[in-house]
This record gives structure tokens, C-alpha cells and sequence, in this order.
């Protein structure tokens, strides 16, 4: 169990640092759209290889940010149901929509993805579009993406089955809005207010 | 067995997605694993092709370079960015401070201030908390019933949802296969008739139960003059000589110009949407002009009041101008209007030194996530459709709702009450990405005009923020609320706005004008392909159009020549 956890961890650490890096895609995606917007309006140029840079980039974000999302927990759930029963109820479920939902559908997508970025590859396909991109890096994006997901999988997984046996203590509890407190927190700051609330 | 199955299995397959999904696994793995189990089913059914799956990875490829989608980290960023730059704090304690002495006047600010804030993106969460930390307090403080404080901050926090430019519509758009534009558009009117809506309940109670929204004492004004006035004549002024410049600006043929460049073609005669977009921009030009001045050269001409007010008003609204005027004029789509939006919420929050690297690195992680998530369920949902699709599913829902008794409007009041009941438990991309989809064909084939529906759906789903005791709205306003503030009395709350809220679905459903008035008549553009197409049909058409000039009719033009014209003015213009 213990070289299990030490593999889930590796695969934590592997999640955050890719997404440390792809969420500055965020500003750079966005620059690029307004500065396009701006090029096309003021002067009448513009090129599909600027265009499509932002979808690449847009893809490169939601793809390679897939694992990351399941670390913190971050693709909603419908836990209206199961959300009454505890901890371990909630375990079990995780376990087994990991196995039966998350890992078939992801080595499905890699497996047929792969062929379709090595036909890119090779036929060096392009966008039809007039001074278009090349399209293997972007067909590379999606075997990638869900690659780092299964893996994300296989460290929840790990994680469950450690929890269940009492081998792990869930560090955080994802379960709040995070992010509002945060921003809570900041206005209460930037106003000099008291934290009164519960 | 094999037969039964064979025979229904689009409503065996719908049952068990319902099913997978209430376990509690995140969505849209459910939904992908949902359909892959009964696409493998399929096959060995001989109902589906053993191809079936190939088309998996083109599904994802759609998804990917949608350029629809791509609008919603963009107005995600910006929503984040602006929440951190202390924009509606401001907004709501100067805003506050010139309703405030009239009765009701704090919950019409709040209402009038989520508004504003909806206009510039708005997250409900940020809006809610913002008013819960500014405007809670105070308006408990002298008074106010806790019920009616609570409702109208939860309520004005939701208007987000629904006055463009919000995620939801398009989501809405990218399913019902309509325009990001043309959806904002229509839902402009609707959303603030529900802004009036609320100030009329508010206006209503102050009426009805004056104790419960107290006007403010005089004391409780800080923003004042030297000699103890509130300096309200000054605003007066300011505002009358800011119009009337802006009015005269428009007389100028100055618009026109500025419109013949932005869309580089002569445009001769503007129409009312552009005259209101280019006034409200002239205005907050010429205010905010005066204003600075008069700080700057300490002039000492405006009062407090009236430079406090332009200064924290002018920053939105030039934002709502750079999104949802450059949209509306046909200068930009809405993918680019998010992305200079965004990149205009940052400059106004560097301006403002309110971005620290953390708040931008959080911005940036939580744009990335919600992207992650919202796409993942498109995702999902589209593996889902695959299947679903393939054994028919579609034709059978059609065939479940289109015999519904009552025609049209059976139909409608039948959906919206679902999505009002399915509100209580999902959240709205859940609700657009598994709902909307099999209901937008039936809506199509009963003849219901789809941005129109959008919109309606779009109301209604807003509701799914405040419906007790689940709504989202309920439970960020719950933790920033005081303890004096029950949980109870939030819940309470929501309840009349609520029911403004079915009103309001009601009427759009009695008066399609709503909608359709925001949107423009004549041929329809797809605002969102359009600046694909002008690339590509710029060197064709200029082509085209090079021989005819040189013809021996110089003076006057083809119709092939006009019909091009005509053709290019139009894609100019969207």
C-alpha cells in the first residue's frame, strides 16, 4: 500500500505541475484573441493561423487540464443522492465509477485518439483553411489529455482504497467553495470588515 | 429478453443514464461510460455499427475547435478578474450612497448595481458575496427586514445568469445550434424587464410594508460636501451637460465616421441599437473627461458625490461597451468581444494595483478548472449522444413530447415546468448539455423559434441559483451573512423572487416580442462563422468584383456587383 500511495502522490505532483504551467494558456489565449480582435479591426488583417492558435491553445487548456480537474475535484457531480451517506459510501462509489465509468471511457479515447495523431503525423495534415495550422499537435493534445487523466484515475483510486483501509487520511476536504472564501476573504481585507460570519 | 431490449432500448438507455448519473460520479464520465456500455450493447444488438466508436475521436475534434465554446474562458477570466478588482465594492457602497436616503433606496441600488455587475460578465457567487459583505450589513443595520435584504441580494446576484454577457446563453446557443450573438441579443430585453420586475416588488413593499426598507437617516451619508450637503445638484448638472453633449454628438456626423472606419465601409444612416451603444459611450467619455478634470486641476466645480460617482461608474460601463457594444455593433463576436473584455479587466485591475501574480494565478486556475469541467461534460455528453443517437433515442423523446396534448404551448408550459422542477437538483450546465439537446429538436419541429426558447430556458434555469435549499445563490450569500441573518429567513427570501421569476417566464412566453425585438430583422448572419467566412471570401469576392469595375457600365453598377456589395456591408457588419 505504502508504494501505492508514494505512485498516487508521484501522479498528484505530475497533475499540479502540468496545470502550474498550462493555466498561463488562460492569458496567453486571451491576449492573442484581443490583440487579433483589435489587428483585424484597426488595420484589416488578420490570418487563420491566429485564429486557430486559439483553439489549439483552448484545447491545450480543458485537455491538459482534465487530471488536474479530478484532483480537486473538480467535475461536477450529481451527489444530491449519495451525498447522505458518508464518507465511505462515497468511497465505494468513487472506486467503482473509476473502474467501470472513467477508465473504460479513457482507454477508448487514448486508443482510438493515438491512431488518429499518428495518421496526422504522418500524412502531415493541415487545416483546409488559407495560411492554416498544422494539425498533429493538436490531435497529440487528446491522447495526452486523457492519458494524464487515466493516470489522475489511477491515483484516486489508489487514494479510495487507502482510505478505505485506513492507509490514508484525505488531506483536504474539496467540498467547499474554496475559491469564494478566497474571495471572501480579499473584500473583507481590501475593507477593513470584520469576520463576523459563520 | 433480447427482443424487449431491442425494441426499447432508447428509453432503457435514458433510464440508465439517469441512473448512472445519481450515483454521484462526476457527470460526464457517466455520460461517456453511459454511452459506450450501450454503444458496445448496440452492437452486439446489430442495431448500431461496429464502426460506431470510430467517430469518437471526430466528436472530440468537434468539441475542440468549436469556436463557441472557446467565448467561455474567455468571459470566465474577465468575471474572475473583475471580482478581485474591487469594481462592485465600489459600485455597491456609491451606489448605495445615492439611493440610500430614499425608502427601499439600498435594495434599488442592490438590484441596480447586479445588474450592472451581470452586464459586465458577473459571476453570481462574486455578486452575491460582494453584496453580502457591502450591502447586508448596512442595510440590517438601519432596519431592514431580513427577508426582503436577503431575497433582493440573492435574486440581483443571479441576474448574472441571464443579462448577456453570460455563460449560460452561450452554452444555450452552442446547443440549440444558434448564434452566442443573436442569443445575447434577444435576452438583452428580457433581462432587464426582470430588473424592473424586482425594482417594482421593491417599490411594492415600500409601499405596502414601509418598515421593512427604511430610507437612511441623513447621518448615515459619508459621501458629502464641506458644508454638510450631499452634493447632489452638482451630479444634476453634470449629468444634464453630459447628455446634451452627448446629444449633440450624435446630431454631428461624427458616429457615421467612426462606424465607416470600425467596419471599414461606408455607413451612411445608424440605427437606434448603435446610436444608444456610440451615446452611451460618447456620455461616459465626456463624463469621466469632466470629472477627471475637475480633480486634477482641483476645480473644485463638481461635489464629491458627482466625482465619485462618474469615477466608479465609468469603469464598468466603458467594460460593458469594449463586450456588449462591440458585440451588439457587429465589431466584434462574442469570442473576441470575452477576450478584449478580459484583457480590459485586467488593465482596469493593474490600473487599480488590485491584481497581485496570486490573484492572477487564481484567476487563471479557476478559469482553467471551470473550463476543464464545462467542456469535459460537452464531452461527455456528445459520447453520450453517440449512442443515444444511433439507436434512435432522439425520435424517441420527439415521438414522447410532440403528441403532447395542447400543441406549442402544451410544450412549452410542459418544459418549463420540468426544468423548473429539474432546477432543484441540477445545476444549469448539467441542465443545458443533457436536457436542452433532446428537447431542442422537438422545439424545432413544433415550429418554436429556438432563441426564443434559449431565452426562455435560460430565466427559467436561473431560478436553479435560488431555489431552496439547494440553490448556489442561497449558499454563498449564507457564508458571508451575519448570524443574525437565520438560514431560514435566506431561504424565505428567495421565495417572492422566485415567483417574479415564474411571472417572468410567463410573460416571455405571452409576449415572444421580448426576444425577438432585440434582435435584428432581415437576413440572418451567423455572427460566430462570419469572421471565418470574411477571411476566406475576401479574395473571391474582391476578384469578383475588380473585372465588373472596369466594365464599359462604369456609372452603373451590376446586380451582381450590388448583390455583393450588399453581401459584403452585411458580413461587415456582423
Amino acid at each position: 500500500m505504502r508504494g501505492l500511495l508514494k505512485l498516487s502522490r508521484a501522479i498528484d505532483a505530475l497533475n499540479e505541475w502540468v496545470a502550474g504551467k498550462v493555466i498561463w494558456l488562460v492569458l496567453v489565449v486571451t491576449l492573442i484573441s484581443a490583440g487579433n480582435a483589435i489587428v483585424r479591426k484597426l488595420f484589416n488583417i488578420s490570418s487563420n493561423g491566429w485564429l486557430e492558435i486559439q483553439w489549439y491553445l483552448f484545447s491545450a487548456i480543458f485537455l491538459l487540464c482534465a487530471g488536474y480537474a479530478l484532483l480537486r475535484n473538480a467535475h461536477v457531480r450529481i451527489d444530491i443522492v449519495v451525498g447522505r451517506f458518508g464518507p465511505r459510501v462515497a468511497a465505494w462509489i468513487d472506486i467503482l465509477g473509476t473502474l467501470l465509468f472513467l477508465f473504460p471511457a479513457t482507454a477508448l479515447v487514448i486508443y482510438l485518439s493515438w491512431d488518429v495523431f499518428l495518421e496526422a503525423w504522418r500524412s502531415g495534415e493541415r487545416s483546409a483553411n488559407q495560411g492554416g495550422l498544422i494539425f498533429w499537435p493538436a490531435r497529440l493534445l487528446v491522447p495526452l489529455g486523457f492519458s494524464l487523466l487515466w493516470l489522475q484515475g489511477v491515483s484516486e483510486l489508489i487514494k479510495r482504497l487507502g482510505f478505505l483501509s485506513g492507509h490514508y487520511v484525505p488531506q483536504e476536504v474539496h467540498d467547499g467553495p474554496r475559491d469564494e472564501e478566497a474571495l471572501a476573504e480579499d473584500i473583507r481585507r481590501a475593507r477593513g470588515l470584520q469576520g463576523d460570519a459563520q | 429478453m433480447i427482443a424487449f431490449l431491442t425494441e426499447n432500448i432508447a428509453p432503457i438507455m435514458f433510464g440508465s443514464m439517469v441512473l448512472l448519473l445519481l450515483l454521484g460520479y462526476p457527470v460526464a464520465f457517466s455520460l461517456a461510460a453511459c454511452g459506450i456500455i450501450f454503444g458496445v450493447l448496440g452492437i452486439q444488438l446489430d442495431l448500431l455499427p461496429a464502426s460506431l466508436f470510430q467517430a469518437m475521436p471526430d466528436r472530440i475534434w468537434g468539441v475542440m475547435s468549436n469556436d463557441t465554446m472557446l467565448a467561455i474562458p474567455f468571459f470566465t477570466f474577465m468575471g474572475l478578474i473583475l471580482e478581485r478588482s474591487g469594481m462592485a465594492e465600489d459600485l455597491l457602497e456609491t451606489v448605495g450612497q445615492l439611493f440610500g436616503p430614499i425608502r427601499g433606496g439600498l435594495a434599488f441600488a442592490v438590484v441596480l448595481v447586479g445588474a450592472m455587475l451581470a452586464a459586465t460578465t458577473g459571476v453570481v457567487a462574486a455578486s452575491v458575496i460582494s453584496m453580502g459583505l457591502i450591502s447586508l450589513p448596512i442595510m440590517l443595520r438601519y432596519g431592514y427586514d431580513k427577508r426582503l435584504a436577503s431575497g433582493v441580494i440573492t435574486a440581483s446576484g443571479t441576474l448574472a445568469q441571464i443579462i448577456p454577457p453570460s455563460l449560460v446563453l452561450i452554452v444555450m446557443a452552442d446547443q440549440l445550434g444558434k448564434s452566442v450573438g443573436d442569443m445575447y441579443k434577444g435576452a438583452f430585453v428580457p433581462g432587464f424587464v426582470l430588473t424592473g420586475l424586482y425594482l417594482l416588488y421593491v417599490f411594492g413593499v415600500t409601499v405596502v410594508r414601509p418598515k421593512w426598507a427604511p430610507a437612511l437617516p441623513p447621518e448615515a451619508r459619508t459621501l458629502r460636501e464641506a458644508d454638510g450637503s450631499a452634493g447632489l445638484r452638482s451630479l444634476g448638472v453634470l449629468l444634464v451637460l453630459s447628455i446634451a453633449s452627448t446629444l449633440a454628438f450624435l446630431h454631428t456626423s461624427l458616429p457615421a465616421a467612426i462606424m465607416s472606419f470600425m467596419r471599414h465601409d461606408t455607413v451612411e444612416s445608424l440605427g437606434l441599437d448603435e446610436h444608444i451603444v456610440l451615446g452611451m459611450a460618447a456620455w461616459s467619455i465626456i463624463a469621466y473627461a469632466c470629472a477627471a478634470s475637475n480633480h486634477a486641476f482641483k476645480l473644485g466645480l463638481l461635489s464629491n458625490m458627482a466625482e465619485r460617482f462618474t469615477f466608479v461608474l465609468i469603469p464598468p460601463l466603458a467594460l460593458i461597451f469594449l463586450v456588449l457594444g462591440t458585440i451588439f455593433l457587429g465589431i466584434a463576436t462574442p469570442t473576441e468581444g470575452g477576450a478584449m473584455g478580459a484583457s480590459g479587466a485586467l488593465l482596469m485591475a493593474l490600473l487599480r494595483k488590485r491584481l497581485d501574480r496570486k490573484q492572477l494565478r487564481q484567476a487563471m486556475e479557476s478559469t482553467a478548472r471551470l473550463t476543464t469541467f464545462v467542456v469535459f461534460i460537452l464531452i461527455g455528453s456528445r459520447l453520450f449522444s453517440l449512442a443515444f443517437y444511433g439507436v434512435n433515442g432522439h425520435l424517441w423523446v420527439e415521438h414522447l413530447l410532440v403528441n403532447m396534448p395542447g400543441g406549442q404551448l402544451g410544450f412549452l408550459i410542459f418544459v418549463n415546468v420540468l426544468i423548473f422542477v429539474l432546477a432543484f437538483f441540477l445545476d444549469f450546465f448539467e441542465l443545458s448539455f443533457i436536457v436542452i439537446p433532446l428537447l431542442a429538436p422537438v422545439a424545432e419541429k413544433l415550429g418554436i423559434d429556438l432563441i426564443w426558447f434559449g431565452v426562455l430556458l435560460g430565466i427559467n434555469m436561473q431560478t436553479s441559483f435560488m431555489h431552496p435549499p439547494f440553490g448556489f445563490a442561497l449558499f454563498f450569500l449564507r457564508s458571508v451573512a451575519p448570524k443574525a441573518v437565520k438560514t431560514a429567513d435566506i431561504y424565505w427570501g428567495a421565495v417572492p423572487f422566485v415567483l417574479i421569476q415564474i411571472i417572468m417566464v410567463a410573460l416571455v412566453i405571452a409576449f415572444p416580442q421580448l426576444v425577438s425585438a432585440g434582435l435584428d430583422k432581415g437576413p440572418a448572419v451567423d455572427l460566430d462563422k462570419v469572421q471565418i467566412i470574411l477571411q476566406d471570401s475576401d479574395a473571391p469576392l474582391a476578384a469578383e468584383s475588380a473585372p465588373s469595375e472596369s466594365s464599359a457600365d462604369a456609372s452603373a453598377p451590376s446586380a451582381e456587383d450590388a448583390g455583393n456589395d450588399a453581401l459584403m456591408r452585411q458580413l461587415g457588419a456582423k
